[in-house]
């Protein structure tokens, strides 16, 4: 039983991290159709840029905030750069436009920075707390915390505001929303931004556990990608639903199954989705909705 | 003019003839060059660096002192990614270049593996760091190592914990790669040797962000020592912070990984107080001084295995072709076996015919985050 709790307390915060860049590639295929394949690399890039504002001597909550405006406005370079000029194209060349993007984030950030892994330090001094048989990592309490206030703040966010409903309509009927006087590149802009910072703030919560590296962002998306599909692609609750399912599912398969077959247990899991329920878990509402 | 059939026949001749002459020519150029695949980008880019500034350390002590055959050596380094397919393209990218006479392979043995048939059909030396001992036994004639094989390494920690730790109740975890699982199954059979068979024997594959399970494991099997082959840094840095977080703290004994310089900055104080069996140790030889001066002078950091091994290789490649007087592979190959005696960095060469050069390792302790060299335990069979 010790265990099993230890095991759902660390499948649940890796899984609330796959949930948060899965959120990004759903916000982003919801509002134009196509599934942004550098969502990994935002992750990235904001762990670096909150390594480097560390390094420039600012304090941790500042950096924190430099980390998050900068991943505000690559969110917006993206869009200008990378979907804007295509937008009018079927949804493969900006697909490959978003692959292309990702290999030139990583790169870049190759150029600039090094190869070197960096240690990011967590939030908190201590590093987690024994609650009977289980220790609770902080980062991972940290990032499970998040997790629950963005599920809360997306719901509200969404469904409460004039600006979340604009973005709504724009995503289910994108003529629609502009005969009804909304600006549809306005609302995609404002979604980059936003799947850019969801993305780069889980970047920066899982820094300090993962260590700030190139790679860490594919590694990350190709996990969230597969929630994405599990939930329901274009689903926000499924996303949630789908992240934590497999951070769940590969830890608990790792323990009492096989551990170097962990990231086998995740894609198995995707493969019997993708036979038996290919929409996912919440596929037939977003069905019916449309 | 007009165009006789002997002067047509003669045109086509040295038409097929020239690709072969140039190719000769250039193969005599005004340098000797040595290809080297390197990690420049991918997980182990970080590495690839200090394994490039080693080699080109090297060259520059060779070159002021006479250089190869009296030429100046030149490095051509490729990319080779960090993966298989990369170090296959950066091999075929150097090998297609005649007028380079050796090779510097990789110090992962799954690399050195997929790059081995490729290194059979060119027939040149290529010097090698990956530490599976299948690689020198497996009937390649031109794959040289430069750092001693895991059944050395297998050996001494499983002698080092039995004897010197006392410690019986074994957890033995490895990667799943060939350089892991070789590791793993050379250090279970050196313990079932010593008679301590181990209680917990696991894999793990490699870029895992998560050991919760695997520390588990541990802590359920009872394990009272821990031994570890792990192929890449980043993985052994989140194990050792989650095995110290979840309270587990029995005497660890790792493979050459856990010290070196890019897993002791990830993991920090989670590494202090283990013990690690170390191709390099600063303290072992008058040779390996000599190297840690020379390239922390010039490098402004502390060496490490994946530049010790690289300094060495061009080392020995370079004396080999002086002594075989030539470039030809043949000789070259007899000249690097015949090598006895040799100091290098890593310890002292002595080349057996599979092509090993070294047979024994040192035991280091890591206090606070300083190596402090303990023991070096030799083999002679």
């Amino acid at each position: 039983m010790d265990l099993a709790l230890q095991l759902l307390f660390t499948g649940i915060g890796i899984g609330a991290v796959y949930s948060l860049v899965a959120l990004g590639f759903v916000l982003i295929f919801r509002a134009t159709n196509v599934v942004n394949f550098a969502q990994g690399e935002f992750s990235m890039v904001a762990a670096y840029l909150m390594v480097v504002a560390v390094e420039a001597g600012l304090p941790y909550w500042a950096a924190f905030i430099v980390a998050l405006l900068g991943m505000a406005l690559l969110g917006a370079v993206f869009n200008l750069g990378v979907y804007y000029p295509l937008r009018h194209r079927s949804y493969l060349p900006v697909i490959i436009a978003t692959i292309g993007a990702s290999i030139l984030l990583a790169n870049s950030v190759l150029a600039i920075y090094g190869p070197q892994p960096q240690v990011l330090e967590g939030w908190f001094e201590t590093p987690g707390i024994q609650v009977g048989p289980v220790y609770l990592d902080s980062q991972y309490l940290l990032i499970i915390g998040v997790t629950i206030c963005l599920v809360i703040f997306n719901f509200w966010f969404f469904e409460k505001t004039l600006l979340g409903k604009k973005l709504q309509a724009t995503s289910q009927d994108k003529e629609m929303a502009s005969l009804l006087g909304i600006s549809v590149s306005t609302m995609i802009m404002i979604t980059f931004i936003y799947s850019a910072v969801l993305g780069g703030l889980a970047g920066i919560l899982v820094a300090p556990v993962l260590f700030v590296s190139i790679q860490m962002g594919s590694t990350i998306a190709l996990k969230a990608f597969a929630a994405t599909i599990i939930g329901g692609f274009g689903d926000v609750a499924g996303a949630i639903i789908g992240g934590l399912a497999l951070g769940v599912i590969e830890t608990f398969g790792a323990a009492y199954v096989s551990v170097p077959y962990k990231d086998g247990f995740a894609f198995l899991v995707l493969i019997a989705f993708l036979i038996f329920r290919p929409q996912g878990i919440f596929g037939e509402r977003v069905a019916e909705k449309a | 003019m007009r165009l006789t059939r002997r002067d047509f026949a003669a045109g086509i001749a040295a038409g097929i003839a020239a690709p072969y002459l140039i190719k000769s020519a250039n193969a005599q150029g005004a340098t000797i060059k040595i290809g080297m695949c390197a990690p420049v980008t991918g997980p182990a880019a970080e590495s690839g660096g200090y394994a490039i500034k080693g080699a080109k350390l090297a060259l520059e002590a060779v070159n002021k002192a006479g250089g190869i055959l009296g030429k100046q050596g030149e490095l051509i380094v490729e990319d080779d990614q960090t993966t298989n397919p990369g170090i296959v393209l950066a091999f075929s990218k150097l090998a297609s270049q005649p007028d380079i006479v050796g090779f510097l392979g990789s110090i992962r043995s799954t690399q050195v593996h997929a790059m081995a048939p490729d290194v059979i059909k060119l027939g040149k030396p290529v010097m090698i760091g990956g530490t599976d001992p299948n690689l020198t036994h497996m009937g390649n004639q031109w794959l040289f190592r430069c750092r001693p094989n895991d059944s050395y390494s297998g050996r001494v920690i499983a002698e080092y914990g039995v004897t010197t730790l006392a410690k019986k109740k074994w957890a033995v975890l490895h990667s799943t790669d060939a350089f892991g699982t070789a590791g793993g199954k050379a250090l279970t059979a050196a313990l079932e040797k010593l008679g301590a068979p181990p209680v917990l024997d696991q894999g793990y594959a490699n870029q895992s962000q998560d050991f919760t399970p695997v520390v588990l494991a541990i802590k359920q099997s009872g394990a009272d020592i821990l031994g570890s082959y792990f192929t890449f840094e980043n993985d052994l840095g989140i194990f050792a912070r989650q095995l110290r977080q979840l309270g587990v703290n029995i005497p660890w004994v790792g493979s050459p990984s856990i010290v070196n310089i890019t897993a002791l900055k990830l993991a920090g104080p989670a590494l202090y107080n283990t013990y690690g069996v170390a191709d390099y140790a600063e303290d072992s030889s008058e040779g390996s001084k000599a190297f840690g001066k020379i390239y922390r002078d010039a490098v402004k950091v502390a060496p490490d295995n994946q530049s010790s091994w690289t300094f060495d290789a061009i080392n020995v490649m370079a004396q080999a072709i002086n002594k075989a007087g030539t470039t030809e592979p043949a000789k070259i190959r007899e000249a690097i076996l015949a090598i006895k005696k040799f100091p290098g960095a890593e310890g002292e060469y002595n080349f057996d015919q599979n092509g090993d050069g070294l047979h024994g390792y040192n035991i280091v302790k890591n206090e606070k985050g300083n190596i402090t060299f303990d023991k070096h335990i030799e083999f002679n069979d």
